[in-house]
Formats: structure tokens, C-alpha cells, sequence
């Protein structure tokens, strides 16, 4: 021990986990959806490398090796329905640690680079998840990324240039597939792996943030009741993961993830065609605009608000600068869960 | 000036000259590589003549009741109709919106989006839904045996 705590400064790291604690009030359980995002994204790594071994990013191999790996590969489709399912469950994760942060308000000072990192985060995995959709190559895949890649096409100036560079040509061809590869499995996890980093580093040297009105029942931070990390809150997150696993395996073995028809570059699009469900409100958004709007393109309006609207997320800490900004904030909040929660269900209906 | 200082460069001037260096070296590694990330030149853009995968007389509904599939026009899809009075038109299937492929419904007598319910007559007319613009059409010319001719399709002069 003495051995490697020389080489190692295993001392420091001991003292460390000994002296973290965690605030024990109403909200604490909202603490675990932090623990439980990073616990869902190393499944996806370990899916995702073994998804690797078999799969080929080519145009006219893609969809042939996920079909291999869905029937031929020794518990294939399980590995698959695991990585497809869990994305999933991941982003539905990280949208609520994202309104339950939001609401009890951690992002104050001294915490607005955490939350910084943290919404970047959710664009990574929201990256993620759209570029990992194209992979297998199926007909869904395909105008998925039609669609996508051409609302990148909208925005003013640089849209065609954006378009051209998304989709490595003016159609989704082999070449996209080869550049959602190399996002999906390269380029977005290492920007994963660094922003997770900060964002983990951050949380553990400011702490975890004790709401206002906590605070100020108890008369003071330092009076707040609260627990070791180590062990006592690190078995109840071990608990949660535990659960999460079974969820997983449950829907993994009882609905196994679908491959659907392969690429026919020139068919029409099948019907009832959608994205996934964490795409759909703005899927939906997209088909209820009119054409035009006070003359200029429906899709456009769609994409500046959805960017202006992602804008004000990633900088939310710095516009909450007193209890009328914080009103707007917040009224704005309960606004984009109503718009989120209403487009998302009507997609579903229709 | 003594000739000491003329042979030794300003401490400032060097720094500048290192500075000029580096940035240029920069600028020189990442303009390969900003080249490197751009498509590849290549077709997609349509064709000059493309000979129809189906003849007139093949030019209807199927047993299920689906209209012949897109075909590749030079590497977008074109879509062909036929419209009450027998007139066959020719468009570029690819939606105005945000680029789907449109299908024809023979029974509707319209050209539909699936992805977000977008309209178009057999004009290629965005009549409804989110659409902007119509759909592009492209020039027809039948050849052969009446009834039975090939579709050629070229694209539109103007």
C-alpha cells in the first residue's frame, strides 16, 4: 500500500472520497441523475466497442452486418437492443438532470461552468444519438437524415455550406455514412470524454449545490443534514443502477430494437415516418409551420427558434441576474416543458 | 548605428518573426486539412437523358395499389405521374421542405410527403402543408409505339 501510495498519491484520492458528502432534504433524489447518466453512457461504451468488432461502415455493408449481428452474432441482438434502448433511456436521463438542475437552481454561483459543460454534454449525446441513427442504413435512418441534415441547410448564410459539409456531398450517400461513423464512434465520445471530465471535476470541487429554500429553513448551509459519498450514497446510486440494468435487459429481451427495410436511395419515403420520440417535438414543430411565415420561410422561423431557444439553455446561469430575470427564466422553462411535452404526445397520436 | 546592432535582430522583431512563423505554419497544416473535409467532386446533381426503368403502358398502380417507385435520375430521384388526361409529367421527387422523397397518389390525384404531410398538384404546386417552393419539373418525351413508348426525361430547359 505504502508502495503505491508513493508513486500513486493514493492518500489524496482517500481523503477526498472521505470528506465528500451529499445534502440530505426533499430534492435529494434528484442527485442520482447525474450518477445515473454516467452509468448509462459506460453501457454505451461497452456496447458500442463491441458493436464494432462486427460492424461495417459501408454503403453496401452497413445494413448487411447489423442484420449479421442481429441473427448470426451470439447474443448480437442483445448487445444491439442494449445500445439502442439505453441511448434512449440516456437522453431521457439527461433531460431531466438538465430541468431538475434547472429548477432547484444549481447553476448558481460559484456553479455556471457546470452547467455550461453539462448542456453541451446533452448536445453531444443528442449528436450522438442522431448520428448512431444512420449506422445500420435503414429507409427510417436515411430521411431521418435527410431531414436533419437539410434544417441544417436553412440556417441564413452558411447553410449550404453546412449541408455540403454534414452530408460530405448534396445527397446522403456512402460518404455520410462513412462521416456519421467517424463521429459517432471517434470525433463526438472524445469531445464526450473531455467535457465529462470538466463537468465531473467541477462537481466534485464546488460539491453538490443545497437548494435556496433549504438553506434558508435549517438557517444556514452548514446546518443542512447530509451523508458520506462514500459508502452511503454511492450504494443507494448502486441501487438505482441495479434497477436500470434490469430495466434495460427487460426491454432489451422483450423488444428487441428493429432494422426495419435497407437504404433504396431513390424511393419515396414510407409512411408514418418519424424520429425518435426525443427528436419529435421539433419534428413536429417543423410539419405544423406553414410554409410562410409574415413572408419568410416556415422552416427558417422553426430553426432560429429552436436556436435561439438552445442558446438561452446553454447560458441560462448568466441571464438569471436577480428575482425578475429569474421570473422570465423560469416562466420561459415551464413554457418549453408545455411546448416539449404537447408536440412530443401529438407526434405520438398521429 | 555601430555595426553590432545592424548584425542583431530587436528582441521585439524577433518575437514578431517567430510569431509570423508559427501562425503561417498553423495556416499551412490546416489548409490540407480544411481541403480534406470537403465532398468529393462528384455526380448527383441529375443527368442529361435518362431512359425510364417503365414504359407507358407500365405506368400505373401496382396490385397493392403502389405507384412505380422514384428512379435515379442521375443521382436524385425523379418521380413520374399521369395525370387524368393521360399526360405524363416528370419531377424532381426530392420535398422543397426538407427533402424527403414525394410519391404519387393515383387515387388523391396529388404528389405527397410523408415526413410532414406536404401537398403538391400534378403541376408540382405546393398546395399544402409546409412546402415552400413547387416541386422542380423536368422536360418528357415519349419515343416508340403508341401506347407502349419509352419515357425519356431531360431536364428543363429553363
Amino acid at each position: 500500500m505504502g508502495f503505491l501510495d508513493e508513486r500513486l498519491g493514493l492518500e489524496g484520492a482517500r481523503k477526498l472520497a472521505a470528506h465528500k458528502r451529499v445534502p440530505v432534504h426533499r430534492q435529494t433524489p434528484f442527485y442520482f441523475l447525474g450518477g445515473m447518466a454516467l452509468f448509462l453512457f459506460i453501457i454505451q461504451v461497452v456496447t458500442g466497442l463491441l458493436l464494432s468488432l462486427f460492424y461495417n461502415p459501408a454503403e453496401d455493408r452497413a445494413f448487411e452486418s447489423v442484420q449479421m449481428i442481429m441473427t448470426e452474432v451470439e447474443f448480437g441482438w442483445l448487445i444491439r437492443s442494449i445500445h439502442s434502448w439505453c441511448a434512449n433511456l440516456l437522453i431521457g436521463i439527461l433531460y431531466l438532470h438538465l430541468l431538475t438542475t434547472f429548477f432547484m437552481r444549481a447553476y448558481r454561483r460559484p456553479r455556471e461552468i457546470t452547467w455550461v459543460t453539462g448542456v453541451l454534454l446533452l448536445f453531444a449525446f443528442l449528436a450522438l444519438g442522431f448520428s448512431g441513427y444512420l449506422l445500420p442504413w435503414n429507409e427510417l435512418a436515411f430521411f431521418a437524415t435527410r431531414v436533419g441534415t437539410a434544417i441544417v441547410g436553412v440556417v441564413p448564410f452558411i447553410g449550404d455550406e453546412l449541408l455540403n459539409f454534414s452530408r460530405a456531398g448534396e445527397n446522403v450517400t456512402g460518404d455520410t455514412l462513412a462521416r456519421f461513423y467517424a463521429l459517432h464512434v471517434a470525433i463526438l465520445p472524445l469531445t464526450v470524454f473531455g467535457l465529462l471530465g470538466v463537468h465531473l471535476y467541477l462537481v466534485q470541487k464546488h460539491g453538490m449545490s443545497t437548494p435556496e429554500p433549504v438553506i434558508e429553513a435549517r438557517g444556514g448551509e452548514d446546518r443542512v443534514p447530509s451523508m458520506p459519498f462514500v459508502p452511503h450514497f454511492l450504494l443507494r446510486d448502486l441501487v438505482g443502477w441495479y434497477i436500470a440494468l434490469a430495466i434495460l435487459a427487460a426491454l432489451a429481451a422483450l423488444f428487441p430494437w428493429e432494422l426495419g427495410e435497407k437504404v433504396d436511395p431513390f424511393a419515396a419515403a414510407p409512411e408514418g415516418i418519424k424520429p425518435e420520440w426525443y427528436f419529435l417535438f421539433m419534428f413536429q414543430a417543423l410539419k405544423k409551420l406553414p410554409s410562410h411565415i409574415l413572408g419568410i420561410e416556415g422552416e427558417l422561423v422553426g430553426v432560429l427558434f429552436f436556436g435561439v431557444s438552445f442558446a438561452i439553455v446553454l447560458i441560462a446561469p448568466f441571464l438569471d441576474r436577480g428575482p425578475r430575470s429569474r421570473r422570465v427564466l423560469v416562466i420561459m422553462a415551464c413554457m418549453a416543458v408545455v411546448f416539449f411535452l404537447v408536440m412530443t404526445a401529438w407526434g405520438l397520436m398521429e | 548605428m555601430s555595426g553590432n546592432a545592424m548584425k542583431s535582430v530587436p528582441r521585439r522583431g524577433f518575437l514578431k518573426l517567430v510569431l509570423t512563423g508559427m501562425v503561417g505554419t498553423l495556416g499551412m497544416l490546416l489548409y490540407p486539412v480544411a481541403r480534406f473535409l470537403q465532398p468529393r467532386k462528384k455526380g448527383g446533381g441529375g443527368a442529361l437523358e435518362v431512359v425510364a426503368p417503365y414504359r407507358v403502358d407500365e405506368l400505373r398502380p401496382d396490385a397493392e395499389g403502389k405507384w412505380p417507385s422514384p428512379f435515379n435520375f442521375g443521382g436524385r430521384p425523379c418521380l413520374l405521374v399521369k395525370s387524368g388526361d393521360g399526360k405524363i409529367r416528370a419531377f424532381d421527387a426530392v420535398c422543397t421542405h426538407v427533402d424527403c422523397t414525394v410519391e404519387f397518389r393515383p387515387d388523391k390525384k396529388d404528389i405527397f410527403c410523408n415526413c410532414h404531410n406536404g401537398i403538391y398538384d400534378l403541376e408540382g404546386r405546393n398546395i399544402s402543408g409546409p412546402p415552400p417552393r413547387p416541386l422542380k419539373s423536368l422536360s418528357v418525351e415519349l419515343r416508340g409505339d403508341p401506347g407502349k413508348e419509352e419515357i425519356i426525361v431531360r431536364p428543363n430547359e429553363s
